[in-house]
């Protein structure tokens, strides 16, 4: 097993090259002048020119993606254009916020979503399954944002019962940063109450987060718990007389997780990628928002250095997911 | 944020609250009042500026400030070149920076600037033993990005790159007067709708960067005062002055009667129309001018001066995408040009693609729609920024070029007597209109939403959306 880990992360190395490359390339070719504009209006063209000097920007650019590659070695992802401050530290601001909240998403969605679709698929064809099916439809098709201002407008503003965004009230001091994760931060911090405050703020861009992932993975559950529910074993430990719920939870529920549990780590990565317009509405000081404002000027460095970041992430999260695979199913062999 | 680098409007609050300037403005339209320097004078030819700094300002730190501090502040500010210092360069210079006494500085302008009291809020002025005791390799800078040396109203607290800047009210702050705040939370809210539940809910006291929509849904809404106020900010379309069929001033001027002036207004919300180069209110403003509004017989008349009086071709507008405003903008261009027989092929781009096709005339489009903020409140800013041939090749002008209009703007700035300056400001302005190099579209109102337990909040019109917290009370 340890050798198929060590295989995984070697073979990350092309593709993390390859994105380097790939965003160079793209930087290269787009039209725009990111130099200029992080200038500003009423810079003259001796300061763009030193502007872009001291960013190394009038090299060519096979000799700027050297110098990239050199500095990336030792973890420097390089320096924002726009706001001349070191992209790794930016990100290592920034990311906590969004992991923290692509967990809690994902721990939601998958606590929801399993016993659900496992649910829908033992009351297959009777109401319970009709509502679930219609409500993952309809969870399905909202846009993510669209979804958060009505949470807002529904739990901020007329039942006034959760905070409208941010992560913390602006007059509560954060507790002191060990994980990042405001909710583990407080909790290690023995402050209970900030820990509620912080769960009651995660908890609607979450909840906004989650339906979609939630919905997918019910149906998925409850597809693949149908067709196990049909093999060949199942029958025959019906035959045998097992009480139901006992075959259902130790025999088809194993089985059925399996094949969920591809959907779970595809859209760990989706949701990383994905998080920009929850952020924006809920006001989440995450890395989506980072990368758009970065996006928007052409600052590449903080483009790339995302892109890296949520690769990595999403390499991360699909092989904790085939671990997970042998750790259900024994049956499965890492070779 | 670090002084005499940073610019826009986060960077703006912070320095404003944290640092302080020579001078300041308040009030519509903005009037210099003391700051660092307690008075001020000036010589007859407007060439020599005297202050005498407050000798009770202390910085952070306790020091004092000095002159010399003052001196270093300009000379680091041109010496760095970015920032602000562009309203600076070529007027002061270091040789021309001097300290009479131990408590006053003195500028000798390299040339006239009517505008210079008006330009020093921006400058602000940093303690030079401590920016000093840190240069490392960039002046400083680096340093300044964690640390502050100022003497303003408040310090940090907190500060959350990017999300949230917790200022306190600086421990032995020498500012006399001022509001009862402890401190003052500024959070960046992205979504402009989750501003104004925030407001609603009494999450915020200020919400700086409100729409129209939100201004009409807090109308009425309890414990919530609006403030909707013009300010110095212009939104036109620029022509292509210079390359294609726009060069023809008949067919600018036959474009400039044939749009629908009313249109853009009402999808703009809480907006004026302009009626010149010129935001109103600004010194030398005048509202007589005759500025092209929608009239289709004289739209056909100057049409007939041109080659194809008929028509027949098509031009090209480009929009930051994404901007649901200028689409809507846009396609009013189109529905207006249509009734000349003008094709408007509309093109959607990002804000860096616009930005680089104003490197040259070939590749600036036919039409430009661009919001101009006067950064300073004196009409040098505008006129300067958007129709000077200097500023070629920079989004602000990238084409249009006038040596009459120059020689205008040179001479406003230069000028010290208000009333002369007004009378070349309304020569400048009668000649830009002549030329018709833009259409002239709104002044969209600012819209800001206030707590009423939010006391001594003034509306001024520059930089209106970096609040000065150290007037401000909370009741």
């Amino acid at each position: 097993m340890l050798y198929f880990i060590v295989r995984r992360c070697v073979m990350l190395i092309p593709v993390l090259i390859g994105l380097t490359v790939v965003m160079f390339a793209i930087a290269r070719l787009l039209p725009g002048d990111p130099v200029g504009l992080a200038a500003g209006p009423n810079a003259t063209p001796e300061e763009i020119e030193a502007l872009a000097r001291e960013f190394g920007l009038d090299k060519p650019v096979w000799v700027q993606y050297a110098n990239y590659a050199a500095g990336l070695l030792q973890g420097d992802l390089g320096t924002s254009l726009l706001t001349r401050r070191p992209v790794a530290a930016d990100i290592a601001a920034y990311l906590p916020a969004t992991l923290e909240l692509v967990i809690a998403a994902m721990l939601f969605a998958v606590l929801i979503g399993i016993p659900l679709g496992l649910v829908t698929a033992v009351w297959r064809n009777r109401w319970p399954d009709y509502v679930s099916q219609v409500l993952a439809i309809g969870a399905i098709s909202l846009p993510r944002f669209f979804l958060g201002l009505l949470l807002q407008l529904c739990f901020a503003m007329w039942l006034m019962w959760l905070p409208l965004g941010g992560r913390l009230p602006v007059i509560v001091i954060p507790p002191p940063s060990v994980t990042g994760f405001l909710t583990i931060d407080s909790l290690i911090a023995g402050d209970l109450e900030t820990f509620g405050t912080a769960l009651r703020h995660l908890a609607m861009p979450a909840i906004a987060m989650s339906l979609s992932p939630l919905a997918t993975i019910m149906r998925m559950m409850r597809a693949s718990t149908i067709e196990v529910m049909g093999q060949d074993y199942v029958m025959t430990a019906r035959a045998l007389g097992l009480p139901r719920n006992k075959i259902i939870l130790k025999y088809v529920a194993r089985n059925a997780v399996s094949a969920t549990l591809t959907v779970i780590g595809l859209y760990f990565g989706w949701l990383l990628g994905g998080t920009v317009l929850v952020e924006t509405v809920f006001d989440w000081p995450g890395l989506g928002l980072y990368a758009t404002k970065a996006i928007i000027s052409q600052d590449m460095m903080p483009v790339i250095g995302v892109a890296l970041v949520i690769g990595l992430l999403f390499v991360a999260a699909n092989l904790i997911i085939d671990l997970l695979y042998g750790v259900i199913n024994p049956k499965v062999r890492y070779s | 944020m670090t002084p005499h680098t940073a610019t826009g409007y986060s960077a703006s609050f912070f320095m404003r609250n944290v640092y302080d300037p020579l001078v300041r403005v308040t009030g519509s339209p903005p009037e210099p009042v003391p700051a660092l320097a307690e008075s001020w004078s000036v010589s007859e030819d407007g060439m020599t500026y005297r202050f005498a700094i407050n000798p009770s300002a202390r910085f952070h730190s306790g020091s004092p400030v000095t002159p010399e501090d003052v001196i270093y502040s300009f000379k680091r500010a041109l010496e760095l070149a970015k920032g602000n210092s562009w309203m600076i360069r070529g007027i002061v210079t270091p040789e021309g920076i001097s300290a009479p006494d131990a408590q006053t500085v003195e500028f000798s302008l390299a040339k006239p600037f009517a505008a210079f009291l008006q330009v020093l809020p921006w400058i602000f002025i940093v303690e030079k033993s401590a920016v000093e005791a840190n240069l490392g390799e960039d002046m400083g800078q680096s340093w300044l990005l964690a640390n502050t040396a100022g003497s303003g109203p408040f310090q940090v607290a907190r500060s959350q790159v990017g999300t949230l800047y917790h200022l306190a009210r600086a421990e032995e702050a020498w500012q006399a007067g001022g509001g009862n705040l402890d401190g003052v939370i500024w959070q960046i809210v992205r979504e402009t709708a989750t501003q104004r539940l925030m407001l609603q809910r009494g999450e915020a006291h200020v919400a700086v960067d409100l729409t129209s929509e939100d201004m009409e849904s807090l109308e009425g809404a309890p414990g919530v005062v609006r403030v909707i106020e013009p300010e110095y900010r212009t939104f036109s379309i620029k022509m292509n002055t210079e390359h294609g069929p726009l060069q023809d001033i008949n067919l600018r001027k036959a474009i400039s009667h044939a749009v629908n002036y009313e249109a853009i207004r009402d999808s703009a919300g809480f907006a004026e129309l302009m009626t010149g180069p010129l935001p109103t209110g600004i010194l030398g403003h005048d509202p007589a001018l005759d500025v092209p509004r929608m009239d289709l017989d004289k739209a056909r008349e100057y049409m007939a001066k041109t080659d194809r009086p008929e028509g027949g071709f098509s031009l090209r507008m480009v929009h930051v995408s994404g901007l649901e405003q200028q689409r809507r903008w846009s396609l009013i261009m189109l529905d207006s040009l249509k009734q000349l027989g003008i094709d408007l092929e509309i093109q959607p781009l990002k804000w860096p693609d616009m930005v680089a096709a104003c490197a040259s005339p070939e590749t600036f489009p036919d039409f430009f729609p661009v919001y101009q903020t006067a950064n300073y409140g004196d009409p040098d800013n505008i006129a300067f920024a958007a129709y000077h041939s200097s500023r070629n090749g920079g989004w602000q002008n990238a084409v249009y070029n006038n040596p009459e209009v120059d020689a205008l703007i040179e001479a406003g700035r230069a000028e010290i007597d208000p009333a002369k300056r007004a009378g070349i400001y309304g020569e400048f302005q009668r000649k830009v209109i002549e030329d018709a190099p833009d259409i002239f579209g709104v002044l969209e109102l600012r819209k800001i939403g206030l707590r009423d337990s939010v006391e001594n909040y003034e509306f001024t019109p520059v930089a209106s959306n970096a609040v000065e917290a150290w007037p401000l009370s909370i009741g």
